[in-house]
């Protein structure tokens, strides 16, 4: 059996598993930390498109993932439109949107455009806040019933469980991962490439710069916003700091940035490393792990104040593993690997 | 017209503050072309200085600027020389991504340790005013910051003008390599310059603490102003920085009266989009490529 024939087969297999596991795994919370790795890993792969690929450096990713979201609750909360319709509403927005600050922000270049990018999102942030008779501004919208999904009078799922979330989420991940193979592998993928490297010899090559990278950037904010819907209708809430903030800019950056920029497996890295590690620190588990081995007491001052305080430190962990990254590992995890990889080939050579 | 004089002088003297965090963003940036996205979370590191100096031991803010002034200085020292040291070669993109690490420790170790309730520090004079007729009156704190600001640029505009070490680091600024050829040590100017820029954001930071919230996420903002700051009077220029500044503030306080408080911020990124598009060298800068 040759290489290529045994990475599809440990593909198949491993896709073959996320698909049955539903049927065997009944905890809604290893279903909900799937279902949060599957996010995760279609917000990282859309924005590799445009960072990683083409090496535009969105610090506003927000903005879609926002729009998306936004778009499709407004729609379901007032006008009582069906999320999977509201979902291509939201889609069409965020094109134009992206149109927009495409023909703005990529007349820039460099960290001029990490800070145009920013400013928009921003600005998506304020009106959220601000147009209140559209978002109910800082409140946020509250959708607790999604309609049942029929086809032809058959109910297919009425999303009372986490399961079609599951898969809506699989398919997700899978589609962008999809995305991202065929640009690596595509003429488009190519172009973007050599933006990526030298912007002006691909200038004089007859690349289209700021045609390229508006393609670049629609194909990444539509994924980002089909992710921002999915997210949306999941959780069931949205507010302006928890889809439009900067925070969130930075987190779905961070994941591609961690994986590893530019590489197909990067983003599903990076979202294995990150998801479970925020969620123990999130749930607590770090402090009843330590408890336990009985290296802090329940009771005593530390330990009180870590199971206080941990819950919110996800963030801080962030900021630790990205200033590693870039110190240590500028490639990211899986520039990492591959070069540990050749490291071991050279010398067994 | 005494409402449009108010929010005239408010905005000025608010703007002498936000100059002070410019100045510090651009002189990093003019030494090692590095965006400090950490700025504001540095200026925030300087307003829980501050609060720590006045419940503790009892020290005014504006009396403290004497003492943070040269701890956020060694602070800044010290960033430079382990962080930011390491990249000052790397691509943009990786400089930006470590500053925005730095910032998010910086911001969440200080809510893990104070937790991120708001702050406030109130002082004597923390609501006094000062009435100057026609309906127009100026509040304390803010007048006070004002004179500390104008103090401290002019300083700065000595050291950067006439001394040996501001020279050096003006040429550094200028060009790297024909600094070093010239003899001058660009690692330390670095320092130096990355030493000053926390300098002036956490005096910005004890500046403003009378009159602001204090909470750890308060410098997301401020970084991005301070960045709206440089950009619109050219990334690197020191009086450029201090004209931006003002004009902010100025653009702010207007907005903040004629339009809404709310907007207020909108009108500030409209206008840096419209710079970055049509004057991108802003408004002292000479166009780089």
């Amino acid at each position: 059996m040759n290489k290529s024939m045994l990475k599809a087969a440990i593909g198949l297999i491993v896709l073959a598993g996320l698909l049955v596991i539903p049927r065997f795994v009944e905890s809604p919370y290893a279903l909900h930390m799937m279902i949060l790795l599957f996010l995760s890993v279609s917000q990282g792969q859309s924005w590799n498109i445009l960072g990683g690929y083409a090496g535009q450096y969105s610090v506003g990713h927000a903005a879609y993932f926002g729009v998306g979201a936004y778009t499709t609750m407004m729609l379901m909360y007032s006008k009582q439109v069906a999320p999977w319709v509201g979902v291509w509403a939201g889609v069409a927005a965020v094109i134009v949107v992206a149109l927009v600050i495409g023909s703005i922000c990529f007349r820039l270049r460099g960290p001029y455009f990490v800070l145009a990018s920013i400013a928009v999102a921003e600005i998506m942030r304020l009106s959220a806040i601000n147009l209140t008779t559209l978002t109910n501004g800082a409140e946020g919208i509250l959708v607790t019933e999604i309609p049942a999904f029929k086809i032809g009078g058959r109910v297919v799922t009425d999303f009372l469980t986490k399961v079609p979330f599951y898969y809506i989420g699989l398919f997700l991940a899978l589609l962008t991962l999809a995305i991202a193979y065929w640009v690596q592998h595509s003429k488009l993928g190519y172009y973007f490439q050599a933006i990526r490297e030298d912007q002006d010899a691909a200038h004089s090559l007859g690349i289209h710069i700021s045609v390229y990278k508006n393609i670049g950037l629609v194909i990444s904010a539509v994924l980002t916003s089909l992710a921002g819907s999915f997210y949306g209708i999941y959780v069931g809430f949205v507010d302006p700091p928890t889809v439009l903030g900067l925070d969130v800019s930075v987190q779905i950056m961070l994941i591609c940035i961690i994986g590893g920029m530019g590489t197909i497996w990067g983003p599903v890295l990076g979202s294995l490393l990150l998801v479970p590690l925020s969620e123990a620190l999130r749930s607590n588990m770090i402090t009843e792990g330590l408890v336990k081995i009985g290296l802090v007491s329940a009771d005593s001052k530390v330990g009180l104040f870590l199971k206080e305080n941990l819950a919110h430190a996800h963030v801080l962990l962030y900021g630790i593993l990205v200033v590693l990254v870039i110190l240590f590992m500028p490639d990211g995890l899986m520039g990492f690997v591959k070069k540990l990889a050749s490291r071991r080939k050279r010398e067994a050579a | 017209m005494a409402v449009f004089l108010q929010s005239l002088i408010s905005g000025v003297l608010i703007g002498g503050v936000y100059a002070l965090i410019g100045i510090g963003l651009t002189l990093i940036f003019g030494v090692m072309r590095v965006i400090n996205f950490a700025h504001g979370d540095i200026m925030m590191v300087g307003m829980y200085l501050t609060y720590l100096l006045f419940t503790l031991m009892g020290v005014d803010p504006f009396v403290s600027v004497l003492i943070s002034f040269p701890l956020m200085f060694f602070f800044g020292g010290f960033l430079q020389k382990v962080f930011i040291n390491r990249v000052l070669n790397a691509v943009a993109q990786n400089q930006i991504l470590l500053t925005i690490g730095l910032g998010l420790i910086m911001s969440n170790t200080v809510m893990l340790i104070f937790t991120s309730d708001y702050k406030i520090l109130t002082t004597s004079y923390s609501s006094s005013t000062i009435q100057v007729g026609g309906g127009v009156s100026i509040s304390t704190p803010l007048l006070v910051s004002f004179l500390i600001t104008a103090v401290i640029t002019a300083a700065l505009g000595w050291f950067l003008l006439k001394t040996d070490t501001g020279q050096a680091i003006r040429a550094t600024a200028q060009d790297r390599d024909a600094a070093q050829l010239m003899g001058i040590n660009v690692s330390r100017m670095s320092v130096i310059a990355f030493g000053l820029g926390a300098a002036l954001a956490g005096t910005a930071g004890a500046l403003i603490s009378p009159t602001y919230y204090i909470f750890p996420q308060v410098g997301g903002t401020f970084t991005l102003k301070a960045f709206v700051i440089t950009v619109l009077g050219g990334m690197g220029s020191v009086v450029g920085a201090t004209l931006g500044g003002i004009l902010i503030g100025i653009t702010e306080s207007m907005s903040a009266v004629y339009i809404s408080s709310g907007w207020k911020d909108v009108v500030v990124f409209v206008l840096f989009l419209l710079v970055l598009l049509f004057k991108p060298s802003g408004l002292m800068g000479k166009s780089r490529t």
